[in-house]
């Protein structure tokens, strides 16, 4: 029975494309899928790309949009794919590029200004500029998470993105909280699905699989202080990966 | 028929059970530094107070297979799972014993039975082990679950020895002539006094009827919503189930029970994604009340046992006992939520 296969490309704008890398770490589990699915395009997997290549089914994007390159690269891959999506923080909510957006604006003109190449004004994610059909976040992204996607995506089901903190992972497997310890987390306000890796390595969540929509800032951010963490630290922290929440705006500027 | 066990012969009585039945579950630390319970290979034994997380694990797991199903040419081949593997629980606290207890009254004798449970809780014996002090944030006292029920065999710490108290026969089995020696001690007082006070006195009926009292908002303001209160819970059982397909096999899939939390958005999203019961006040009622309330009138028990781990779990100090007694003390004075009146 010959199966008609899937066709996947991989992008990367401004990134490190370690997303990728981690992606096709997966070896020998990922070969199992190549029964049902074809790599069309990627610069890290192939040496030569056709550059008219053919319609895509699905396009995994990663890294932010900087520059009118990565823009117009973007509408390219959305207007001959049929399923995007966005693979990693960068690529999902601009991540370690969006850093600079959260610089004082006097310091962002001067990067714009000294920059090799012509930049925007900020780091985007995808979603600012075009359709996102699905969001593998985290920095990098979680592989056995893009592996349980694909084998979804493959039975013809498009997985539900699951709305839960790492907090809610982290306590399945048993670990001791990190707030209780005196040790400032994000847990409570960012996306599981990374199965609590930092925390379960005494490591600080920051907060690098998106923040959560029903995140409670106002009162993480009240515990942190309580905790003895300065107004600097807590502005770095929520700004790692993540635009600043607007309910958190006082921690933009000045010391404690 | 009462035993002294001396604490030297202790780890020989584990090596013991180990050898007898393959899996002995003891308290112990993990490598972050949660206290949890974990099977035994020798590892020290956390045996001070109650663990953080509870032995809801053993028996309604986080994550448990139900069956796998495979597609035939005109018909589906179902498996079902069994867990019929024998096991010791040594180690649960009072709290820990009529919080089975609260779920037998579920899976076992409400629900028919619900065999993933039972299967679990038939196959395992279990050796509760007597507090000699309050712990943290317990209210067992007030709960009326300070004395062990519904155990096997019950140790209790004195100095040098455990004096062992048993109950059935199949915990007597246990007990190896060799070690285990006969006394006519009297059985040493287990009297404790906690902290935390709960006056139950009409608690549930009380509660319900203050659905609207401003604590529930004043409280909730500062939940996370990380849901360590239900996850460290040992009678929380909520749960949801997964498909989960067999990698590249394009016809095999298998479903799973996996641990839900009232306190996520996503317990109460319906078709449409509509979110029922979107507000965190809503949601840390629905909690409390579950407990107090609603399990009360539907089952006359509480789903509380006093243990305190939400307390202690808690990262901003919410705590359904300070919750509790403030509407007790201060009532609201037009009530008109009825439990009485509740279908």
């Amino acid at each position: 029975m010959s199966v008609k296969k899937v066709k996947v490309g991989f992008f990367s704008l401004t990134c490190c494309e370690g997303c990728e890398f981690a992606v096709f770490d997966l070896e020998e589990k990922l070969l199992k899928a190549f029964d049902y699915l074809e790599i069309v395009e990627s610069r890290v997997l192939m040496e030569k790309i056709k550059p008219e290549a053919v319609r895509l089914d699905i396009s995994f994007v990663e890294g932010s949009v900087i520059s009118k390159h990565d823009l117009d690269k973007l509408h390219y891959i959305r207007k001959k794919t049929d399923f995007l999506v966005a693979l990693g923080a960068c690529a999902a909510i601009a991540g370690i590029n969006g850093i600079r957006n959260a610089l004082p604006e006097g310091v962002q003109e001067r990067m714009k200004q000294k920059a090799i190449i012509p930049v925007k004004e900020k780091a985007f994610s995808l979603s600012a500029f075009v359709k996102v059909d699905y969001i593998l976040n985290g920095c990098s992204v979680n592989e056995l998470e893009f592996l349980d996607f694909l084998n979804r995506v493959l039975h013809g089901v498009i997985p539900r993105l699951e709305e839960v903190p790492v907090c809610f992972e982290c306590k399945l497997n048993g670990n001791a909280c990190l707030l209780l310890k005196g040790i400032p987390c994000l847990g409570p306000v960012t996306y599981a699905g990374c199965d609590a890796l930092c925390p379960g390595q005494n490591a600080q969540c920051i907060g690098c699989r998106g923040f959560t929509k029903d995140a409670n800032f106002k009162s993480l951010d009240n515990l942190l202080k309580e905790m003895g963490i300065g107004k600097k630290e807590r502005f770095n922290l929520f700004t790692y990966f993540n635009p600043l929440p607007k309910e958190l705006r006082d921690l933009r500027g000045g010391s404690e | 028929m009462n035993y002294i066990l001396k604490k030297e012969d202790f780890p020989k009585f584990l090596e013991l059970l180990k050898k007898k039945f393959g899996k002995v579950i003891v308290p112990a630390k993990n490598e972050t530094g949660a206290t949890c319970f974990q099977s035994y290979s020798g590892q020290e034994l956390f045996l001070e107070s109650r663990t953080d997380f509870s032995a809801k694990e053993f028996f309604r797991p986080a994550k448990e297979k139900m069956f796998s199903f495979k597609k035939k040419s005109s018909s589906f081949e179902v498996k079902s799972e069994h867990d019929n593997t024998k096991k010791v629980l040594f180690g649960i606290r009072p709290c820990g014993t009529h919080a089975l207890s609260t779920l037998d009254e579920l899976f076992i004798k409400f629900l028919g039975e619900d065999n993933f449970y039972s299967d679990k809780r038939k196959n395992t014996i279990i050796i509760a082990l007597q507090c000699n002090e309050a712990c943290e944030n317990g209210f067992c006292t007030s709960m009326g679950t300070s004395q062990a029920s519904g155990h096997d065999l019950l140790f209790i710490e004195r100095g040098h020895d455990f004096f062992v108290r048993a109950e059935t026969k199949q915990g007597t089995d246990l007990l190896d002539p060799t070690l285990f020696k006969h006394t006519s001690d009297a059985e040493p007082s287990s009297k404790i006094e906690c902290k935390n006070e709960l006056d139950i006195e009409g608690l549930g009926e009380n509660l319900y009827a203050n659905f609207n009292h401003s604590v529930w908002k004043e409280e909730s303001e500062r939940c996370l919503s990380c849901t360590s209160c239900t996850q460290s819970c040992p009678t929380c059982y909520c749960y949801t189930s997964n498909d989960e397909f067999v990698f590249g096999s394009g016809t095999e899939s298998e479903r799973f029970r996996v641990l839900d939390s009232c306190q996520l958005q996503r317990f109460t999203k319906v078709s449409g994604n509509h979110v029922f019961r979107p507000s965190r006040e809503g949601r840390l009622r629905q909690f409390v009340l579950h407990k107090f309330s609603y399990y009360k009138k539907y089952h006359g028990m509480h789903l509380c046992v006093g243990c305190g781990r939400c307390i202690t779990a808690c990262p901003v100090k919410i705590s359904l006992v300070d919750i509790a007694n403030k509407i007790q003390k201060h009532p609201l004075e037009f009530q008109k939520h009825s439990l009485e009146a509740k279908k």
